[in-house]
């Protein structure tokens, strides 16, 4: 893998590991990010999928991918990634196949499994020090199923299972997961949050990671135009929204050193980002609910006060 | 290398050194853990060449234990009672994949109440998985079934993983005499495994596991499992085959005992089918024409070779470590399917026995052959019987006294 | 019995178009049924619903293959290969098109032998409502076309309508266009033929060894076969004399649909470019333009 440092996207390699044809959603911001993650992995990899949107990629008889691919359950596919590095090592090691013939090992999930379900085989993996690549693409929901709440889901979101009413105008009443800091207690040796909208950041971030034997983990922020409610021509700007208010971190951590890799020179208020999506339609309409929005932008502020970069 | 006193679980071990597995994912469990330990401890010392890794749960070890031989080795893990019910959602995802993983369920009784004892409410669950099943009524067999269930599970007419089953207790903490084999003579008998159908390497991408959508489709896979489970049924006899001419003990997909001339026959699996010979044995000093029949293949259902041991027989007994809640026996379900249509089909008794590791006494067994033998004579078949004696029944009364109920 | 089927877009409302109509049969004293069809495919791709109405019991299930009558709310579906909107169609039966076009210029256009009737309800819904949301609508007039009264079709609107739509105002709105749609249309005079069953026979299928039976995929990179293409409502459209090859589209496209030829210039792959425009929104040039699919040749804005 080339490791050198990118400046511009003229310079993201041509070559695409993954063909177009797929049922995923036009306009999905997580395939839009898997798409980078893969120029930058190259074809001799493995992905082990959890069940998610992502599942659908494969359908019996298509594959998009150059590489090969194993769907297993929503709970374990690191896990699975244990069992597949493990035998690749065993196979290598007894010399019953060639030492090129080895593959990169790559978790793919939804933040269903990453922020819930699978925590377990996540930590379990990251633990063991599994030599291997996770990436989340969290739409903040269980988007595959019709945008239920999941941990991943932020404060005052409209999801199917927190709609917003009489009693709960709010819609979800729980904050977000703070994933990275989860997995970042395990002092990995590289762990990145990336976002589909900056694809130099995010290149440049996997080929650092490559020099790390060990779990290398990323979390993206994925926009997803049918569960956020947004026209999908739109999803690039709002992943760009995300960062460009501070509500999305663009950051790393090498052994648990944290350091953000973009701070936005002047943060754009977070109603820029809220007022695009229908699922915080309810925090404007019929009644702007002042508190809780001065209250997500206090959220966003106090983290970057937190960083002392707060200007 | 000669007779040795060992458990269940040390012969299971030592049928994984000998089969020389590459990989043990684990997880701890009662009664099952002794396998583990006694594999981690040959690992450790370098006696046995394999990677041992502990997981996180029997859920993420049944995946990494599947991914494993999805990636081309040989594997071999192990669980039991709740440890096989958490990861039964990969039981069913595993054997889909068509790999040739070999797992040994040590039964335990099924929570709740939570218990230690064992019986089969845990292995029967898995019966509709695609999991082949092998159950044991020896230590010795345990370690015999385990190096026959890696022949048969990498056959390519099969490829479908193996459940070797064994009683908690009775067999597990259990030592007794066993023959264990010299790896040559092993080695001439088991080859290398070489996948042909499921591996990753760059050089030949493959995406396994996919989804299939559409009945028509999703079908077709599922009766590709049937189909090489019912091929397993021969496959399954050429190994016994085998493994007669190399180490001179003969196994079939059931064991008949004393059934040549029987009328009265019990049916049984696990470990207290000696047990229930015994109680054959008596029965005929009695001048009771009594056989047994014992199940050793479940998965393949053996059809053809019940219905072959039983034709001719005019009662049967089936006795089920298991309770079907609000159905009764399973097996007692599965015999009467399988005879059903049989002409001069015998008499088909259910009892209901040793749940959570409980006796079964000479009394019960002697019960049974009265009813077996009155239901001939007045062609009354009773509803399934549910075995307690009264002994039991009056501890219990005295546990409830002392529980606080009135 | 009556067997209607639902032909739209991911987002464009088939699935409650089925519902209302279903609601509709149900208010006027008929037995009812009626249910979308789930596949992989997310938002933009084609997809189906189906409704059948019926005096007597329904003793059917699941996917209606020879239906009596089609409505295709999105008229690019009629010539998309995979869609295959009229497909089982019975003799006699009825088909109604979305589009601007009249009756006999859709039977012209797409070769149709049937009885077609045609509506922009894509247009009276982009008037009325304000954005082209087209369930009611489908609703109206596949209600009308199979004789439903106006009352219980109102009372369907309304019942299924209001469990989607909070905004009071927006549901009057989408209540009168469905009302518009319903009064634009004459009920029709349906007699199909119950159709002949072709037989087929059961066989008994061979067992087939794991590296034939086992559910993997061998090859590589093949979902270009399926042709998303046909999701797409606009295409993206280059000017090469605005564009700068900055190479912004190639690189914020999800599905990797954008190359670029020998002289640099971006190009889309059509067959499986699903029109999400994101390429559009981004350019810092404004040199992609949005084009109605149905108004452009194909191979334009190819190299």
């Amino acid at each position: 893998m080339d490791t050198a440092t990118i400046r511009s996207i003229r310079e993201l390699p041509a070559e695409e590991n993954m063909l177009p044809g797929t049922p995923a959603c036009a306009g999905c911001g997580g395939l839009l990010t898997l798409r980078h993650c893969l120029k930058a992995l190259g074809e001799k990899i493995v992905i082990v999928n959890a069940a998610g949107c992502f599942t659908l990629l494969s359908i019996y008889p298509f594959t998009p991918f150059k590489n090969s691919w194993l769907y297993t359950a929503m709970a374990c596919a690191p896990a699975g990634a244990q069992g597949v590095r493990d035998a690749l090592d065993i196979l290598i090691k007894k010399g019953k196949i060639e030492p090129e013939e080895d593959l990169k090992v790559v978790v793919l999930t939804g933040d269903g499994s990453a922020y819930d379900m699978a925590l377990s085989s996540t930590s379990g993996a990251i633990y063991r020090n599994l030599d291997f690549y996770y990436i989340c693409y969290d739409n903040e929901a269980y988007g595959n199923t019709g945008f239920q709440h999941s941990g991943a889901t932020p404060f005052a979101s409209r999801t199917a299972t927190t709609p917003p009413g009489r009693t709960r105008p709010v819609g979800s009443q729980l904050q977000k997961k703070n994933l990275f800091d989860i997995w970042n207690s395990h002092r990995p040796p590289y762990l990145a949050t990336i976002s589909p909208a900056y694809p130099v950041d995010l290149m440049n971030k996997f080929r650092k990671a490559e020099q790390f034997k060990g779990p290398k983990l990323f979390i993206s922020h994925t926009p997803c135009p049918p569960g956020w409610g947004f026209d999908p021509s739109n999803s690039v700007r709002l992943a760009k929204l995300s960062v460009e208010t501070g509500l999305w971190p663009l950051k790393e951590s090498v052994h648990g050193k944290v350091e953000h890799t973009f701070v936005p020179k002047k943060f754009k208020p977070v109603e820029d980002y809220l007022k695009e999506q229908e699922k915080f339609a309810h925090l404007f309409k019929p009644v702007r609910q002042e508190d809780t929005l001065k209250s997500m932008q206090e959220m966003v502020n106090g983290y970057w006060r937190r960083y002392k970069l707060l200007p | 290398m000669g007779k040795e006193m060992l458990t269940g679980n040390g012969a299971a071990a030592w049928g994984v050194r000998l089969a020389e597995v590459d990989y043990i994912p684990a997880y701890p469990i009662t009664p099952q853990t002794e396998i583990i330990e006694t594999i981690a401890k040959w690992i450790s010392e370098g006696s046995m060449d394999a990677s041992f890794v502990t997981m996180d749960s029997e859920h993420s070890m049944v995946t990494a234990a599947g991914a494993a031989s999805a990636t081309g080795v040989r594997v071999f893990t192990t669980t039991s009672s709740q440890g096989l019910l958490y990861g039964f959602e990969m039981l069913y995802t595993v054997a889909g994949w068509r790999v040739p993983l070999v797992m040994v369920n040590v039964s335990r009784g099924l929570s709740s109440p939570i218990t230690l004892g064992p019986d089969h409410n845990d292995i029967l669950a898995l019966r509709d998985t695609g999991f082949l099943q092998i159950h044991c009524e020896t230590c010795q067999e345990v370690l015999d079934s385990i190096l026959m269930a890696y022949k048969l599970a990498e056959d390519e007419r099969v490829l479908l993983p193996v459940m070797v089953n064994m009683d908690g207790f009775y067999l597990s903490f259990t030592r007794e005499n066993v023959e264990i084999p010299d790896v040559g003579t092993v080695r001439s008998f088991l080859s290398e495994y070489q996948p042909e159908h499921a591996f990753f390497k760059a050089g030949q991408p493959m995406a396994q596991g996919v989804a299939v959508l559409g009945g028509e489709f999703y079908s077709y896979f599922k009766y590709q499992m049937h189909l090489a489970s019912q091929n397993a049924l021969d496959v399954y006899k050429e190994v016994c085959g085998e493994f007669e001419k190399k180490f001179d003990r003969k196994y079939g997909t059931i064991e008949e005992y004393m059934l040549e001339d029987a009328e009265y026959v019990l049916v049984m699996t696990n470990s207290f089918s000696t047990l229930g010979k015994a109680a054959v044995k008596r029965a005929r000093e009695k001048g009771i024409k009594a056989g047994l029949l014992r199940l050793r293949v479940l998965r393949p259902f053996p059809d053809p070779d019940i219905k072959n041991a039983l034709k001719g027989k005019k009662a049967v007994a089936v006795i089920d470590q298991n309770i079907s809640v609000g159905k009764g026996g399973i097996i007692y379900s599965e015999i009467g399917g399988c005879l059903f249509n049989e002409k001069n089909r015998p008499l088909l008794l259910s009892f209901i026995g040793g749940l959570g590791g409980k006796n079964i006494s000479q009394e019960e067994f002697e019960f049974i052959f009265d009813k077996i033998v009155s239901a001939v004579d007045t062609e009354i078949v009773e509803p399934p019987y549910l075995l307690y004696t009264e002994n039991e029944w009056k501890d219990m009364t005295k546990l409830k006294e002392t529980a606080g109920k009135e | 019995m009556l067997r209607l089927r639902f032909h739209g877009r991911g987002g464009q409302g088939a699935k409650v178009a089925s519902r209302v109509l279903g609601t509709a049969a149900f208010l006027d004293g008929y037995n009812a049924q009626d249910f979308p069809l789930y596949g992989a495919e997310k938002r933009g791709a084609p997809i189906t619903a189906f409704t059948r109405i019926s005096r007597e019991n329904i003793m059917e299930r699941g996917v209606i293959s020879e239906p009596d009558i089609v409505i295709v709310m999105d008229e690019t579906l009629l010539s998309d290969p995979q869609a295959m909107p009229l497909s089982g169609l019975k003799k006699g039966g009825i088909i109604f098109v979305n589009t601007p076009n009249s009756p006999l210029e859709t039977k012209e256009r797409y070769n149709i032998a049937d009885h077609v009737i045609t509506l922009d309800i894509t247009k009276i819904s982009l008037d009325m409502i304000g954005n082209p949301v087209l369930s009611g609508l489908a609703a109206a007039v596949a209600s009308r076309i199979v004789g439903i009264g106006e009352d219980a079709f109102r009372g369907a609107v309304e019942k299924e309508l209001s469990g989607i739509i909070s905004d009071r105002e927006l549901l009057v709105k989408n209540t009168e266009a469905a009302l518009y749609c319903y009064n634009a249309i004459m009920p029709v005079q349906i007699k199909t033929a119950e159709s002949i069953r072709e037989g087929e026979n059961v066989i008994t299928i061979p067992f087939e060894i794991a590296l034939v039976s086992s559910p993997a995929i061998n090859a590589t990179g093949n979902t270009p076969l399926r042709r998303t293409g046909n999701w797409r409502v606009f295409r993206p459209v280059w000017d090469y004399e605005v564009c700068t090859r900055c190479m912004t589209c190639v690189a914020r496209c999800p599905d990797g649909c954008i190359h670029v030829n020998e002289d640099g210039y971006p190009y889309a792959d059509y067959d499986n470019c699903k029109g999400c425009l994101i390429c559009v929104e981004e350019c810092p040039a404004k040199a992609i333009n949005k084009v109605r699919e149905m108004h452009s040749r194909s191979g334009e804005g190819d190299r």
